[in-house]
């Protein structure tokens, strides 16, 4: 079964031993290692959970390559909060560089703007780089673990009521059909003439509204039809089902991943409690 | 004995104007294999919501009179419990799926119906095996299927549920013609395995002959006739009515031998005994004419991901000519006519438009060039208004208001829009939706007119004119290359046809060449005209075969 980044990117997950563990466990590593970079305060703590996001990722078997349809939003994010710690926050420490940008020197006083990098001002920076990007890596840990088809039953297997478990897999369902319908009704108005290259951002704006009408009623007539589908399945939002077909088995391994992941994150937020 | 009553049934959707429905009475017999015909329009599906309890119970209107199944009133029961009995398969086979396998989405019926699991997975295996598929789906993405294997998909979902009766709703429109053949003999095995009652909603007249003990015609919401399949398919009055004989009857009959004709080999063993004389073989005429307008010269396109779509295609088009591209689904028609609208760039080889490389053309004169018609005109339409739809591709030439109405006024004359200009696009039927997809192109006068899948889903009265009309646009100094799998529309109207398969042109040629090459046709899962192949079982030595009905009555005499 394709995850849901292997439909959204093409890249998939190859390490059996990984993928077979319990959807639970396939939840809750990502979820414990995201939640821990919420107390990771230094750099060793973040850089750590880098490091084990990056293994968990060797570990599923997701190439490494994959990271590198992400590097400009990190770029981007890292040379923005650079500059602003070293152009807008004049953080105390030993100076490493410092350079005057605007002078004004007037009756009451100087107002000075200065490149200002410290070394705390690199260490935040650092902190601040390290932890996006074990965010962006801990959620390509789970979207390239997880199917939909995992959550749907997983979820199921916790009690979900059975009505509540179709609505999600709709909802998996309507993204996929609402990508495919934008790039059909984009590439109809590009048949039209549209250029959306050469586009100012206005009129690109414009056009895309108007993509919004067919993309509504699609979507309007979908949801209606798939509705009316269902009911002569014999299938209503008030449905309760007798028994839940697929049940993933809980290993010893899952048992030990969760205990492992647990401790982890508690140990963070006991260090950031200290 | 009968299973389902229909009684002076009337239906009309909130705010929807007229009536759908007007006094229709029906009754299904016990194991009966019922076909309803009738244009585009006529209440069909209506009706069949009305038989599985959608109507009234789900969609608002006015409704009256009764509804028995099996003995008890509808009205007293909820469209959950009528699903016990009755299933239903809808034309598009895409919005019956939730799950993301096949398994699952069988197991989705059978789980609100409190089966042991046991249960659930013998039944699962047993309809995937009644409808051809098998073990090997039950892990596959119904939305990665082949369109024949959905729509068996979503029929092993409806008969796993072992309902009484079953609604087929067009089953085969929208697939290929391999698709097409893989649910025909999937809906043969379950009617010589089964004894269920079958009530099926279809126009193609091949399949109602095969298939049906009864058929009905709706017109306007009323039941207009109603009998033998021979009787009512034959029935030049029924015509109008979008009711057109299969090719095998429509000679029988020409030929006075329609009685007990029901097939192909029928018709051969009557005409043999009768005795038949044949007139001169027709020369074909080779060489074409007509100036070049595209040319693609070893086109090779590779998606991402690796999927290679087109492998070194070579083909022109020429002016003034229908061309229609044939092919199993996948096959690369769509990747190739998007091509030579340049909406896709070919990873290597060169497309030339009236003499020069695509690439030199800027999008908005590619676009004056060739247009584009879309599969689905709800892709297509985004404009508020029918004038402002046709109007869009003007005014973003900068044309004078003046100049934009003369055009659109025109185009929507051509197309049979004229007095809708005020209407928003939503609330027109889907047949002149389609009309309003192709008239917002053909105003923007294109020398290239590609047309992807025009005919899906609608009658035979509208895709006749439909290619009556393509054909006509083809003869203003224009080029026409439409995508369908209406192989007898391909056969009747088409100059030239271009067959297509794993990304290879197979075969091109006029019709009547085309329906001579076994091999090719074998190959792409296409079939000659049954005229032609019933013509070559008479004469097997034939180097040319008639393609219509009338090409085969003047050629073919029987003895009296």
């Amino acid at each position: 079964m394709p995850t849901i980044l292997s439909e959204l990117s093409g890249i998939e997950a190859r390490n059996e031993r990984y993928m077979s563990l319990h959807v639970l466990t396939k939840l809750f590593i990502p979820f414990s290692i995201a939640l821990s970079i919420l107390f990771a305060s230094d750099l060793y703590s973040a850089l750590t959970l880098v490091f084990v996001a990056l293994a968990l990722i060797v570990a599923a078997g997701i190439p490494l390559s994959s990271i590198k349809r992400y590097v400009v939003v990190i770029g981007s994010l890292t040379s923005f909060i650079a500059i602003s710690l070293f152009l807008f926050a004049r953080i105390p420490g030993k100076v490493l560089f410092e350079a005057c940008l605007v002078r004004f020197e007037a009756e009451k006083g100087v107002f000075e703007w200065k490149l200002y990098i410290t070394d705390n001002a690199v260490m935040y920076a650092s902190v601040f780089v390290s932890r996006i990007f074990a965010m962006v890596l801990s959620a390509m840990l789970l979207l390239g673990t997880i199917t939909d088809r995992e959550i749907v039953w997983g979820l199921r297997s916790l009690g979900l009521p059975f009505g509540a478990s179709i609505a999600v897999s709709l909802f998996f369902r309507g993204i996929r059909l609402f990508v495919s319908d934008f790039l059909s009704i984009r590439e109809a108005m590009t048949a039209r003439g549209v250029d959306f290259a050469r586009e100012s951002l206005i009129k690109k704006f414009a056009l895309y509204s108007h993509a919004l009408i067919p993309l509504l009623a699609l979507m309007i007539t979908r949801s209606y039809e798939v509705s009316l589908a269902l009911e002569t399945r014999g299938i209503t939002p008030q449905s309760k089902a007798k028994v839940v077909y697929h049940r993933y088995g809980f290993s010893r391994l899952d048992a030990a991943l969760m205990l492992l992941f647990s401790v982890l994150t508690s140990l963070y937020a006991l260090g950031w409690m200290i | 004995m009968s299973v389902m009553e229909v009684r002076d049934l009337w239906w009309k959707y909130r705010g929807g104007g007229d009536y759908v429905l007007r006094g229709v009475n029906l009754s299904v017999r016990e194991r009966e294999f019922l076909v309803i015909m009738g244009r585009s329009g006529a209440g069909k599906t209506t009706l069949l919501l009305a038989l599985n309890g959608v109507i009234p119970k789900r969609l608002p209107g006015e409704f009256r009179g009764a509804i028995s199944l099996l003995g008890r009133d509808t009205s007293s029961l909820d469209v959950a419990e009528i699903a016990n009995y009755v299933a239903t398969v809808f034309e598009d086979p895409e919005i019956q799926f939730v799950m993301s396998t096949v398994e699952d989405e069988i197991v989705l019926g059978l789980e609100a119906l409190g089966l042991s699991e046991d249960e659930i997975r013998e039944r699962i295996e047993w309809s995937l095996e009644l409808v051809g598929l098998g073990r090997k789906f039950l892990e596959r993405n119904p939305y990665q299927l082949s369109g024949g294997e959905k729509q068996r998909v979503a029929i092993a979902s409806a008969l796993a549920r072992r309902p009484r009766i079953l609604l087929l709703d067009e089953p085969t429109s929208d697939l290929d013609p391999k698709g097409k053949k893989e649910v025909v003999d999937a809906i043969r095995r379950l009617r010589e395995e089964l004894d269920i009652t079958v009530v099926m909603v279809e126009h193609d007249p091949d399949l109602v002959y095969e298939f049906a003990d009864r058929v009905v015609v709706l017109a306007r919401g009323k039941v207009v006739a109603s009998g033998d399949p021979a009787d009512v398919l034959g029935d030049p009055s029924l015509r109008g009515e979008g009711v057109f004989p299969p090719q095998v009857l429509e000679v029988a009959r020409a030929l006075s031998l329609n009685h007990g004709v029901k097939s192909e080999e029928d018709l051969v063993d009557r005409i043999r005994s009768k005795g038949f004389s044949v007139k001169g073989e027709e020369k074909i005429e080779r060489g074409e004419s007509g100036k070049i307008v595209v040319s693609c010269e070893g086109v090779k396109h590779v998606y991402e991901g690796g999927i290679e779509a087109l492998r070194s295609v070579n083909f022109q088009l020429r002016l003034g000519e229908l061309v229609a591209l044939v092919g199993p689904n996948g096959s690369g028609k769509s990747t190739l006519a998007k091509i030579i609208a340049g909406l896709l760039k070919p990873t290597s080889g060169r497309v030339v438009i009236e003499g020069l490389p695509i690439d030199r053309y800027d999008r908005m004169t590619l676009s004056s060039l060739v247009g584009y018609v879309y599969q689905n005109p709800d892709h297509q339409i985004f404009n508020q208004t029918v004038f402002d739809e046709v109007a869009f591709g003007l005014r973003l030439r900068g044309l004078g208001e003046h100049e934009i109405r003369r055009r659109v006024r025109s185009a929507l004359e051509t197309f049979g829009l004229l007095g809708k200009e005020e209407e928003h696009p939503f609330f027109l039927s889907k047949g002149e939706r389609r009309r309003l997809a192709l008239a917002s192109i053909y105003v923007l006068n294109p020398r290239v007119l590609i047309v992807d899948e025009p005919t899906t889903g609608q009658d035979m009265i509208f895709n006749r004119a439909l290619f009556d009309l393509l054909k006509r646009v083809s003869k203003e100094n224009r080029s026409v290359l439409v995508i369908t799998h209406s192989l007898n529309l391909a056969y009747a109207y088409a100059d030239r046809m271009v067959i297509i398969k794993d990304g290879r042109i197979l075969a091109e040629g006029r019709p009547c060449e085309i329906a001579l090459r076994d091999n090719v046709l074998r190959e792409a899962n296409l079939n000659a005209p049954p005229v032609s192949r019933v013509y070559r079982r008479l004469v097997p030595e034939s180097t040319s075969v008639p393609i219509t009905v009338k090409d085969f009555i003047e050629r073919v005499s029987v003895a009296p």
